[in-house]
């Protein structure tokens, strides 16, 4: 997992990476559906806030609710791709 | 004794040292300082004139440093932490943040990565 786009610094002329994403702007009153993607390595543009996205973390979709200050970061960031270790007794030898 | 910015330092030091004394203020922006004020390499804190000591101090005044360069840094990990970001768990955890190995080797990382980090 890339712990962060901030730190692999990238060029300026090729500006954020941005991915093509489905987001439909909702009519007034109704809620936007959420977005469902795998496209991790997206970075999160500053339209994207308030809307809510389901990240793959390779099994299956996390939601993220994106705020203001997660501007910059990239998707994959929010969605984490471990579980934590947990030990189950062996019954059989 | 020579007073920079409130602290006392012994005259005989030199002030490189004296100013990367201070939190927040590293070995850059040590030299950028002296630079500025035509302070040598090798000078030592009493050889500093009045005007010069004066100057170092207004311009320390206007740094973060110190509680305050370590109050920026405690800020920017809670902010990864309340993000939910993956380096601000790491924090939590306090485990590698910049996907080092963890197999061995992670010694500093127990030591400082923390929310509440000591600096």
């Amino acid at each position: 997992m890339r712990p962060s786009g901030a730190l692999f610094a990238r060029s300026v002329w090729k500006g954020p990476h941005i991915v093509p994403l489905p987001i439909v702007r909702p009519k007034a009153g109704e809620r936007a559906p959420p977005v469902k993607t795998q496209a991790r390595a997206a970075t999160i543009l500053p339209n994207f806030v308030g809307l809510i996205f389901q990240v793959h973390n390779g099994k299956n979709y996390t939601d993220v609710r994106i705020t203001e200050d997660m501007v910059g970061h990239k998707l994959g960031e929010f969605a984490a791709t471990r579980k934590r270790f947990s030990y189950k007794h062996t019954k059989n030898k | 004794m020579v007073f920079i910015f409130g602290t006392p330092f012994p005259e005989s030091q030199l002030v490189s040292k004296a100013l990367r004394s201070f939190y927040g203020l590293g070995p850059q922006a040590c030299t950028k300082l002296m630079a500025r004020f035509h302070i040598h390499d090798t000078a030592r804190v009493g050889a500093l004139a009045e005007k010069q000591i004066n100057n170092l101090a207004g311009e320390l005044s206007e740094m973060t440093l110190e509680n305050d360069a370590r109050r920026q840094l405690q800020d920017n990990i809670k902010r990864l932490r309340d993000m939910g970001t993956y380096r601000g768990r790491r924090h939590a955890m306090g485990l590698p943040v910049r996907g080092q190995r963890t197999r061995t080797q992670i010694m500093n990382a127990r030591k400082f990565n923390r929310v509440e980090r000591r600096g």
